[in-house]
């Protein structure tokens, strides 16, 4: 049942890719307003997936790999949207939604990894450190995706190439501004998410930090975005701060994709 | 008979512009002029269209030809009340789909001087809103000057035909706005008090900028436009001191030499935090170190550079006025379609109604004679029958007719002419 309903989503959100390319690359200005209620449609389907799977279970759909993935995109999708209704950044839903739809793709094409979740870790600590974790690395994903538009429109504007591409992107100072935004909410969410899952750890297995891949690549994220909004308060902008926020959520992403396959750990489902 | 849509009038092409204003209307007079255009015997409906550009007279008339002489007419008689002589050469007339065409363009602005520039359409509205309070327009006219307003819309929406910068200081401006968001929080230094400057910063001013700074070699000058622009005048020694303030430079001096190079640039963008500043360098000569456009969130353009991008923008609009021109012709053959099935909608209605006419006397004379004795059900029956009958009889000769109202020429006379005389029928 939340499977097919996933299944809507996914297929919401490949339609919103289409018609967002259609808005920014052929530049038709009618599916500009519409481009967003797709996503807005995909993003009601995957609510109610998300809401069903919870019902059923009775826990946060986080425990296996697919079901982390899925409940990433939603989240990442819920901050696209917060953001576009409040700067209109249509543009930005070109590098989301396709995104959106690649991970839920990708959440059906990992198998189920585990069991149930044992008894004992159905907690508040699970929900808040999901939670701020998955909230933050949302953060993050809106913040590459600004780099990325950042990069493309201040290489056209340096090489002096303009293309029709550049009239859809916000200026470089609002670019800029949205990637600072962004970092300043994804950082603290981020350091939260560690907190409560070292608490967690604490409770459940007795050891605050037990050296899991998740735990390290983490940690390593967690020490660069801290250096780049160090970086930011002396000057840091422009190209070299999307550069580096791009090369963050790099890590970020390929540990969410390689790690648990690399390294099976507690995150990807393995709890003994 | 059918009435017809024709243009007459005079534009930026075919006429000078003393001849344009020998014949212009001033608003004033407007409306006793469409009076007098209507009292013209062939003008059903007109509309008068004038700006500086152009003067036309947009008609309907049952008959073409002497509605087009009378426009003349009335153009010359108006060109008389100032005392000037006869028009001739000048005045263009259109009859049919090509004055349709006309009018398209018109509104789409695919035949202003400035393709694509914004103010026409607007005038058209005027117009057409004052032939209407004087009652000069009728159905043909309301629906083509709709359709125009929409094809201009549809035209704006789906080209870029209006979108682009095609002058060097526009260009400038939009570049700055893709660095930055907002120009009143932002500070403008001049470098050289020529004209061009001058005219860059009024550009900028009128996008937000608040803040200016203006020098020049000879200080009185820097003073004088300062106090034109509302900017501060600043001593040309003193400006390396303030450039860490400004994130807009113009450069205009006319000087041979390099005034800022790309070291002190690279130091002042040190000491402002890495803000970015945007470098447009607009005099016949560089002022600025070339290399500044290698530092980080440092932008230069030079005069040629912002020529290149304002030439490619033109080029774009060329391009894009050709697709427009598509939507144009497009939009032209959907009229006619609607133009012609009026003509042909009369002998539709009639056909229908011989062909429902006999049915009933037929189906009477039946039912009141042999078949008297039918069930209700019965009689249901046979209306349903025979209707259906006269339909499928009916379906090929009424979407030929159609059919060929999408096409202009005789054929479709043909048919039409060949079906009234077969089935013998008057047009009402």
């Amino acid at each position: 049942m939340d499977v097919t309903i996933l299944k809507i989503a996914a297929l919401f959100y490949l339609l919103a890719g289409v018609s967002f390319a259609l808005y920014v690359f052929f530049q038709r200005d009618i599916v500009s307003k519409l481009s967003p209620l797709i996503v807005a449609c995909g993003f009601a389907a995957h609510t109610l997936a998300l809401g069903v799977h919870f019902f059923q279970t009775g826990y946060p759909n986080v425990t296996q790999f697919r079901e982390a993935l899925s409940l990433y995109s939603w989240v990442m999708v819920a901050g696209y949207l917060i953001v576009h209704f409040k700067y209109r950044l249509a543009v930005l839903g070109s590098i989301i939604a396709p995104l959106a739809f690649l991970m839920t793709l990708a959440a059906f094409a990992f198998g189920t990894g585990s069991e149930a979740l044992p008894p004992e870790l159905k907690t508040y600590w699970l929900l808040v450190h999901v939670t701020v974790a998955f909230l933050g690395n949302a953060a993050f994903a809106l913040a590459f995706g600004v780099s990325l538009i950042y990069l493309l429109a201040e290489r056209q504007l340096k090489h002096k190439k303009m293309t029709l591409l550049i009239k859809r992107f916000p200026s470089l100072e609002t670019l800029d501004r949205l990637n600072y935004i962004f970092l300043v909410w994804g950082f603290p969410l981020m350091t939260l998410g560690i907190v409560s899952g070292s608490m967690w750890a604490g409770i459940h297995w007795g050891s605050y930090w037990s050296w899991d891949p998740r735990q390290i690549t983490s940690g390593i994220a967690w020490l660069f975005y801290g250096a780049i909004l160090h970086g930011r308060t002396t000057g840091l902008r422009g190209r070299k701060a999307a550069v580096l926020t791009s090369f963050g959520f790099c890590v970020v992403l390929a540990y969410f994709f390689l790690g648990d396959v690399v390294f099976p750990s507690r995150h990807g489902g393995r709890f003994d | 008979m059918q009435k017809e849509i024709l243009i007459v009038g005079l534009n930026h092409r075919s006429a000078p512009i003393e001849v344009r204003e020998s014949v212009a209307f001033e608003a004033s007079y407007l409306r006793e002029a469409l009076a007098r255009l209507r009292a013209y015997p062939a003008i059903q409906e007109g509309v008068i269209l004038s700006t500086c550009n152009r003067v036309e007279v947009v008609a309907a008339s049952a008959d073409g030809p002497s509605a087009s002489a009378e426009i003349k007419k009335f153009l010359d008689e108006q060109r008389a009340r100032r005392n000037a002589g006869q028009l001739d050469d000048h005045v263009y007339a259109y009859q049919g789909a090509d004055a349709v065409r006309h009018v398209f363009r018109v509104a789409a602005s695919l035949d202003s001087m400035v393709v694509g520039e914004p103010q026409i359409l607007g005038q058209l509205k005027d117009y057409y809103s004052a032939a209407q309070e004087a009652g000069t327009v009728g159905a043909i006219l309301h629906r083509l000057f709709h359709r125009a307003f929409s094809v201009a819309k549809r035209v704006r929406t789906e080209t870029g035909i209006a979108s682009r910068a095609v002058s060097v200081s526009s260009v400038a401006v939009d570049l700055a706005r893709r660095i930055f968001d907002r120009f009143d929080d932002k500070t403008v230094m001049l470098i050289g008090a020529g004209k061009m400057g001058g005219l860059m910063a009024r550009h900028l001013q009128s996008n937000g900028a608040r803040s200016l700074m203006v020098t020049n070699r000879t200080f009185e000058r820097a003073v004088e436009l300062a106090g034109s622009i509302h900017g501060s005048p600043i001593l040309f020694e003193d400006f390396p001191r303030y450039l860490k303030i400004a994130d807009l430079v113009i450069g205009c001096t006319g000087a041979p030499e390099v005034l800022v190079d790309a070291g002190a640039v690279g130091a002042i963008l040190k000491e402002r935090k890495h803000k970015p500043m945007f470098f447009i360098d607009i005099g016949d000569r560089r002022n600025f170190d070339a290399e500044i456009n290698k530092l980080d969130n440092a932008y230069l353009y030079n005069i040629d550079d912002l020529q290149a991008v304002a030439n490619e923008n033109l080029q774009e609009r060329s391009n894009e006025a050709e697709k427009a021109e598509k939507i144009v012709v497009e939009e032209v053959a959907n009229f006619n379609r609607w133009i012609h099935s009026l003509e042909q909608a009369p002998t539709i209605t009639a056909l229908r109604q011989r062909f429902e006419e006999i049915r009933r006397n037929e189906l009477g004379k039946s039912l009141g004679g042999g078949l008297k004795d039918l069930s209700d059900r019965q009689r249901e029956a046979l209306e349903v029958m025979t209707t259906a009958m006269i339909n499928k009889l009916l379906h090929g000769p009424i979407s030929h007719l159609k059919k060929n109202a999408e096409k202009e020429d005789d054929e479709s006379a043909l048919y039409s002419a060949a079906l009234k005389k077969l089935f013998d029928i008057e047009e009402k």
